[in-house]
């Protein structure tokens, strides 16, 4: 049971159903669906895109003052640069996530065989002294 | 499992349900920018001024909208073939239990260190105890060992059933006469719920899973054949 809090020392925020529900209902889903907030990479594309929409579409009114080609542009432009910036950030997430497995492999190997005579360490220490 | 007003896809607690979350992300994204281009092309169709109707040679639009469709399918289709045949894989698993559905109870059997059988019926309300799930929990949980392959044998003693647990992303039929097979690895300890996925009668919906997997070395020293 948690102790009472101190003078001064805020309350501790209690979870609830309440609170649980409103955070859920607080992540944003662009179009209803797309949670930028929880799915890795989408806020890095979506906001990329919108600067290269938003560059590509005032550079190219700039350029021509047309109106509706320029918006034409600039929503080509969107997409093409959220899905670059998308595809570029996943792969870089994919090879991240494939470092972490084999960091946390070799932790768990190394906390198994430190000191046995299966540790890599002692081996190689015993090849180079050799 | 999942919260209450949950859409979304549980968190995942096997690597092959991580794999459909990096898909599901993937297609979700691909979705996402179809849709904004369809909500911009009928933007552009309710307030345009043009009003020619007897347009009738359109080669360049028609070969964009013909190619390009195409290249979305490859972009799907690949991740998601890769992540189907996975699913196929059956990596040499340790500890094989079967399950076999009945209108309205699950029973699972160990069969591999001894002749551990026994039924799994959901609590009924009045007898749940604070803190229990209500149409989750069931009398004797699925006990199994943590960051071991399991193989799941699953059949039918009378309809069609189907066991399914979301976060490790299973879902197999359990189809009288027929034995299916599905092969899982946990990667992290809990409680974890599913609910039988295919329609087979009144009560349906009353007869949950519920797997509780414990690290391996509790799971050796055999508290699952103390029942």
């Amino acid at each position: 049971m948690a102790a009472a809090p101190e003078p001064g020392e805020p309350e501790e925020r209690k979870a609830s159903c309440t609170s649980l529900h409103l955070s859920y209902w607080k992540s944003v889903k662009l179009l209803g669906f797309l949670d930028v907030e929880n799915t890795p990479c989408a806020r890095h594309s979506i906001l990329y895109g919108s600067l290269g929409s938003a560059v590509a579409g005032f550079g190219h009114f700039l350029f021509t003052s047309r109106i509706r080609r320029s918006c034409d542009v600039g929503v080509g432009g969107f997409i093409l640069v959220t899905l670059g910036c998308w595809f570029h950030c996943r792969y870089n997430y994919a090879k991240q996530r494939i470092q972490e497995r084999i960091a946390r492999e070799e932790i768990k190997k190394k906390i198994l065989y430190e000191g046995t005579h299966l540790d890599p360490e002692r081996k190689h220490n015993g090849s180079s002294s050799n | 499992m999942a919260h209450a007003a949950q859409v979304g896809l549980q968190d995942a607690t096997s690597p092959i349900m991580e794999e459909l979350i990096i898909f599901h992300d993937h297609a979700l994204m691909i979705i996402f920018l179809i849709c904004f281009l369809v909500l911009y092309a009928l933007f552009l169709t309710l307030t345009t001024k043009l009003t020619n109707t007897s347009i009738s040679d359109a080669q360049e639009m028609e070969t964009v909208w013909t190619i390009l469709p195409a290249i979305i399918l490859v972009l799907i289709a690949l991740p998601s073939l890769r992540i189907l045949y996975m699913t196929d894989e059956v990596n040499d698993p340790s500890f094989t239990i079967k399950s076999i559905g009945h209108q309205w109870y699950w029973t699972y059997e160990y069969t591999d260190y001894g002749g551990l059988i026994f039924n799994s019926y959901m609590l009924p309300p009045l007898f749940l105890e604070p803190g229990d799930l209500r149409l989750l929990d069931v009398d004797n949980r699925v006990v199994l060992p943590v960051e071991a392959p399991v193989r799941m044998m699953i059949t039918s003693q009378d309809v069609l059933h189907s066991w399914a647990v979301p976060t490790l992303g299973l879902k197999t039929d359990a189809i009288p006469g027929r034995l299916n097979q599905t092969t899982f690895t946990a990667t992290r300890p809990g409680v974890y719920y599913g609910q039988c996925s295919e329609i087979c009668g009144a009560n349906h919906s009353f007869m949950p899973i519920v797997l509780e997997l414990i690290p391996l070395k509790i799971f050796e020293m055999g508290p699952v054949f103390t029942l």
